[in-house]
Formats: structure tokens, C-alpha cells, sequence
């Protein structure tokens, strides 16, 4: 569990690279697995933010591959230093968070 | 007295317009939950925005290394992680991303932020070779598109 968060500044654009540790089984899966497709769980809602303002906002189905990574780019805001909060919230109702440092 | 009802609509227009994007925020899960039970793309689309009209320009997608201007189908080695890139320089409200594959077609829906660069990578599954359709819904309105279509050499759904 946890998200693994790797920010990067460059020529004013703030690159990171997440990886949210989870299993993303579809209902297909679980119904394969466990004979109840309700068993699924994956993760439906991923944000980040920096300095309070978000950055970054997806909501997501079973699709995603397992330990899911997203790439995604912000500027306007954030410096070297300043860190990137990032949550999840999956089908179950756990959520996670994890964070990283702009470099 | 016509001119003037113009006037004030038009500013509502705009005063609607300017809301910063932070405040827009929203999880499309809980607002749109039939997006997400949807089984085909234009049925999946129809209930995020209404429409299925897309243009299919200005947004950029690439999906398992193969672009999707290059004319060529794409060919992933296994379903379970295929990457797909794609970025629009179209002044964005949202950006969905769909596939026709899988038993439901959406596979995730981003909220563009006033901060936001639109440039995303993701790994998805497919069950088997199908096409991914990747949606801009611009602040005019409208919807612009690009798809790709790939084979899936090993399922990434069952296993």
C-alpha cells in the first residue's frame, strides 16, 4: 500500500511519475477467483496537491493495470523543495497516501 | 431593453466561464456513476457528455509505443499493463479515456486543473485486442478525439 510520488522541475513544468501500490482486480476476476464479482477492488479516485491547490485529478475504473503508474505534468505552481501530496481512494472506501519532493 | 438582456446573458456566460478550475473539481464516480456501468465507448461517452460527437484532431494518443497517426495497428505483448500516452494542447475541461474490450468501457476520466499540462501516461488492461479512444472535452464545448486500435497478444483481464 502507499503511493510512491517522484516530482521533477524542469524549464518551469513540474513532471512527476506516481506509482499507487494495489491490486485493481475487476469483477471478472474476482468472480473467477472467489465466485463474487462484488469482491472487486480497485481503486476509483487519485489526487494530488501542492501547497494545498490540486494539481492533479482522476477518477478511475478496474482498467488500470495492478500497481497502476500515472504521468502527469502541472506548472504555475511549485518549487524545488515544495512536496506533492498524493491520495487514493478505492472501491471499498480504504484510501492511502504518499508523497514526494519537488527535485 | 434587448440589448441589454444580451449583455447581462453574455456576462453570465462569462462570469460562469471564469470560475477557477479548482472550485470544478469534482469525482466523476459520484457524478456520472453510469459512465462507468456503460458496455460500449459511444454509450460510455453519451453518459459523461452528453453527446457523441467527436472531432478527431488535436489530441495526440499512443498506445502500446505504436502512435495513432502512424496508421499502423498496435501490438501489446501482454494486456495486463499496456501503456498509453496521450496529450492535447486544446484548452481542456476534462479528458476521458475509453476502450472497447472490456466488459465496461470507461477506463478513467481526469479533471484539467488551471495548473494542469495536459500530457498523461497510463497503464491499462485489456482483455483482448480492441480499440482505445481517448476524449478532450474542451472549454468550448466540443469534443475532440483520437483512437487507437491494438492487438492484444495475452489477455490481461482473466489471468
Amino acid at each position: 500500500m502507499g503511493i510512491k510520488v517522484k516530482a521533477k522541475l524542469k524549464n518551469g513544468v513540474v513532471k512527476v511519475k506516481c506509482m499507487a501500490k494495489h491490486e485493481m482486480s475487476t469483477y471478472n476476476q474476482m468472480k473467477k477467483k472467489t465466485g463474487n464479482s462484488d469482491d472487486a477492488n480497485f481503486i476509483t479516485y487519485l489526487t494530488a496537491t501542492v501547497n494545498g491547490e490540486k494539481v492533479f485529478e482522476l477518477s478511475t475504473s478496474q482498467f488500470l493495470s495492478k500497481n497502476p503508474i500515472f504521468k502527469f505534468q502541472f506548472q504555475g505552481i511549485g518549487a524545488k523543495g515544495d512536496k506533492v501530496l498524493m491520495t487514493w481512494t478505492d472501491r471499498k472506501g480504504n484510501s492511502d497516501k504518499g508523497k514526494g519532493k519537488i527535485k | 431593453m434587448e440589448r441589454r438582456k444580451f449583455l447581462s446573458m453574455t456576462l453570465g456566460a462569462l462570469a460562469l466561464a471564469a470560475v477557477p478550475a479548482s472550485v470544478r473539481a469534482e469525482d466523476f464516480r459520484k457524478t456520472k456513476p453510469t459512465v462507468w456501468t456503460a458496455h460500449t465507448v459511444e454509450d460510455g461517452i453519451k453518459n459523461l457528455y452528453g453527446s457523441t460527437t467527436l472531432i478527431e484532431s488535436g489530441v495526440k494518443l499512443k498506445a502500446a509505443g505504436e502512435s495513432f497517426d502512424s496508421g499502423k495497428k498496435a501490438v501489446a505483448s501482454s494486456g495486463g499493463a499496456i501503456p498509453v500516452d496521450f496529450s492535447t494542447e486544446i484548452p481542456a475541461k476534462s479528458i476521458a479515456v475509453f476502450q472497447d474490450a472490456n466488459p465496461e468501457s470507461a477506463v478513467c476520466v481526469y479533471t484539467v486543473s488551471k495548473y494542469s499540462v495536459n500530457d498523461y501516461s497510463i497503464k491499462i488492461k485489456m482483455g483482448k485486442p480492441g480499440t482505445i479512444t481517448v476524449v478532450v472535452e474542451g472549454l468550448d464545448g466540443k469534443l475532440y478525439a483520437a483512437k487507437q486500435t491494438l492487438d492484444v497478444a495475452l489477455g490481461g483481464c482473466e489471468g
